[in-house]
């Protein structure tokens, strides 16, 4: 959706700390405070980890492998309109009425909840435009 | 009320099974009676056969709506209800509210609504699904979300006893629904995406104490398997299983949260006194983090109905890559095998291939591709039992963190849950099949009691290769004394209804747009209506008054259902996870109903 990813370079502009463009690059590189990723796949060790945590909470499996929604709705839409600390707590506490996992007892989600959330903004705001994303070599 | 294990002391000498009693003869007299409707499967073969004939193949295109109900609840409905009698016994999805109908008045005689942690919901892998009761001796059973196995009055719902048959909060929950043989209630455990150990578990019908529990793996005198006297099919015949079988094939402690979860359909044959059934997957579903054969989930099992003692087993997937749950329907049918005249189990399983064993002794007799497109393993080697692999389909060859593509079937197999029907009069299985292949991506994942324990994320789309239809789903006709597919009537989406076959020479099955079709013996078309609802019920037959009733479940749901998405994003780099199940929001929505359907007049 072409709105999303103007959008995105908007804020690159707005909270561009650091940026870089490769040659031959698909995508320029995009850097916020909660994420870098390059080529719209190559993310920061933090991000990484938090890809790590959407895999090991099987996510996918309501959310859909793309984080575009199935029984569960769209995170793509839900991170536009959750704040942070609402996106903490649901994860935390789950939506059980709804069947969302509560994930509080889950080591991996819980400890990297921030990366979690950096991994799901950057796909949210199109900057990371794929799901399987991989770790940039330093 | 507190269940205690002191009774589960293994005998030392095997019962004879010649020397076995009766089936719950409550039962089996209703079951004899085609007016009832009394079991899950119509009988305790799994055959899901009615003796009608009124609607039969020549006024089937008459057929019309007669009554119909709302169950108040959305979410999917599997199962159907019961008729015994004059009374029709209805259930829902979570939170499993229950009606009994007078079926003189259509009036609510009596109705329970259980009241049950929502926590449990979110333990539900693959939609809040409920298989349906069970009766027996004027006592209905349900088997709840939540693990409680609660008997009432079937006259008055009156609870008159309940008991915990599972652990929530490891994610120990049920969906089956329990299945009366003998004296005993007999059910089982989900949880196979949360590492729960599975094993079937027997109850009084009367008291509700447990009288025996079996688990599908770890010590023998746990899954009440006898070293010396419990078969197996290997090297071309059947011979014991020897000690430790399952210990063997685990690495460490893993047979502990290893799954085998045993939430399908179950069968008896009273001669036998044999209880016949399936395991599910082996958890994680990451091969690389469980080497061994992982026994024994993904198996056949003959347990004898009084002792649980195991009287043969057999392995269909060991090692599984795929989620190739083996909990499918085992379906009893006396039909002839290459020649011979058998007392044959029959079983359409997960991982695409048709299996024909001796039901007294569990040897191999038949294994065939029951879709064509199969493709992850070559054949079965009827000598060893095992299923060739291929390596480019092995996603444990692959490796972790890497994307198998192209696997015929998808984990949710060549068919699921949704159980065949058998005609003795055709000798032939008519079955509901899905047509769907998956990329399927394992990786690394950790054990946390309660918490999901996947391991592997998956994208699935309509079959592809040789013999493709372009569809998501075939009906079929089956012969399992060849292994051959009779005929096959295409369907756009899987087709996840269980099916009815009658004397009337007419076999019925649902679509998932919400269809519920009935077609001759030849597999023509001969009649169709839209329901209110995807139907992933069970068709299911009755009399009363004299007119014969066809009924279904509609409410779209379960794990193909499961994908009735909110708002997609369009699909990005081909790994559209829903895939061709997105088309379903065009047909259908939620729903929660029963149509019954008669001749007009």
């Amino acid at each position: 959706m072409s709105s999303v990813k103007s959008r995105s370079r908007n804020l690159i502009g707005v909270f561009m700390a650091v940026t870089f463009l490769q040659a031959g690059a698909e995508e320029p590189a995009a850097a916020t405070s909660l994420y870098s990723v390059v080529d719209g796949y190559k993310v920061d060790s933090a991000t990484m980890k938090g890809f790590r945590a959407w895999r090991a909470g099987a996510c996918d499996r309501c959310h859909g492998a793309n984080q575009e929604g199935m029984v569960g709705p769209s995170l793509i839409n839900s991170l536009k309109v959750l704040s942070k600390e609402e996106f903490v707590k649901t994860v935390t506490e789950g939506r059980l009425e709804k069947g969302m996992v509560a994930f509080k007892t889950s080591k991996i989600v819980m400890d990297n909840m921030d990366n979690l959330y950096a991994y799901l903004k950057g796909r949210s705001d199109g900057a990371i435009t794929r799901a399987k994303v991989e770790e940039l070599k330093p | 009320m507190r269940v205690t294990f002191c009774n589960l002391a293994l005998p030392l000498v095997l019962a004879a099974a010649a020397g076995v009693t009766h089936a719950n003869s409550d039962v089996e007299r209703l079951t004899a009676d085609p007016k009832n409707w009394a079991m899950q499967a119509g009988d305790m073969y799994n055959q899901r056969y009615s003796k009608l004939s009124q609607i039969n193949a020549g006024n089937a295109n008459k057929l019309q709506v007669a009554w119909t109900f709302s169950t108040g609840v959305l979410r999917g409905h599997e199962g159907s209800p019961l008729v015994v009698g004059d009374t029709m016994f209805l259930h829902a999805p979570f939170p499993n509210k229950i009606f009994a109908i007078d079926l003189n008045t259509n009036k609510i005689k009596w109705k329970y609504e259980p009241k049950q942690d929502p926590a449990v919901i979110p333990q539900m892998c693959c939609d809040t699904v409920n298989r349906g009761l069970a009766y027996a001796e004027g006592k209905v059973f349900l088997q709840q979300a939540d693990s409680m196995l609660v008997a009432f009055d079937a006259n008055s719902g009156k609870v008159l006893w309940s008991v915990k048959n599972g652990d929530p909060s490891v994610g120990a929950v049920n969906t089956n629904a329990p299945h009366v043989f003998k004296d005993k209630v007999i059910t089982g455990i989900s949880g196979g995406e949360w590492g729960v150990r599975g094993y079937v578990a027997a109850y009084n019908i009367n008291s509700g104490d447990l009288v025996w529990k079996g688990y599908s793996t770890g010590p023998d005198d746990e899954m009440l398997i006898d070293p010396g006297t419990t078969t197996t099919w290997m090297d071309g015949r059947v011979q014991p299983v020897g000690a430790d079988s399952s210990l063997k094939t685990w690495k460490g402690d893993l047979w502990k949260i290893g799954g085998g979860t045993t939430w399908g359909w179950y069968s008896y044959d009273k001669a036998l006194n044999l209880m016949y059934y399936g395991t599910g997957n082996p958890s994680t579903w990451n091969p690389a983090q469980r080497p061994g054969d992982n026994k024994w989930s993904m198996s056949i099992w003959a347990r004898d109905v009084d002792t649980g003692k195991v009287k043969w087993v057999y392995q269909m997937t060991p090692y599984d890559e795929w989620d190739f749950d083996g909990i499918n329907e085992m379906i009893l049918a006396d039909i002839p095998v290459k020649g011979n005249m058998t007392k044959a189990l029959v079983h359409f399983d997960r991982n695409g291939f048709g299996y024909t064993l001796d039901r007294t002794n569990g040897a191999l007799l038949v294994a065939e591709k029951y879709d064509p497109t199969v493709n992850w393993a070559t054949h079965v080697d009827m000598k060893t039992g095992r299923p060739q692999v291929v390596s480019k389909y092995s996603t444990a060859q692959n490796g972790p963190d890497v994307n198998t593509k192209g696997v015929c079937p998808a984990a949710l197999g060549s068919k699921d849950q949704q159980p065949a029907a058998f005609s003795p009069k055709t000798k032939l299985f008519y079955v509901p099949t899905n047509h769907v292949c998956m990329d399927y991506e394992p990786f690394e994942v950790e054990y946390t009691a309660g918490q999901p324990y996947v391991g592997a994320t998956l994208s699935m789309y309509p079959a592809i290769g040789p013999g493709k239809t372009g569809g998501m789903g075939n009906f079929i006709a089956w012969d399992a004394g060849t292994g051959k597919i009779v005929w096959s009537k295409p369907e756009k989406f899987s087709v996840w209804s269980g099916a009815l076959a009658t004397a009337g020479d007419v076999v019925f099955y649902g679509t998932l747009e919400g269809y519920l079709k009935a077609v001759d013996n030849q597999g023509k078309e001969l009649w169709k209506f839209k329901t209110p609802s995807g139907i992933i019920g069970n068709v299911f037959t009755y009399e009363h008054k004299g007119k014969q009733y066809v009924g279904v479940f509609s409410g779209i749901g379960g794990w193909a259902g499961i994908g009735m998405a909110a708002g997609l994003e369009k699909d990005t780099d081909g790994l559209g996870a829903v895939g061709g199940y997105r088309e379903l929001n065009q047909y259908t929505d939620l729903g929660g109903s029963l149509t019954v359907f008669a001749l007009g007049n």
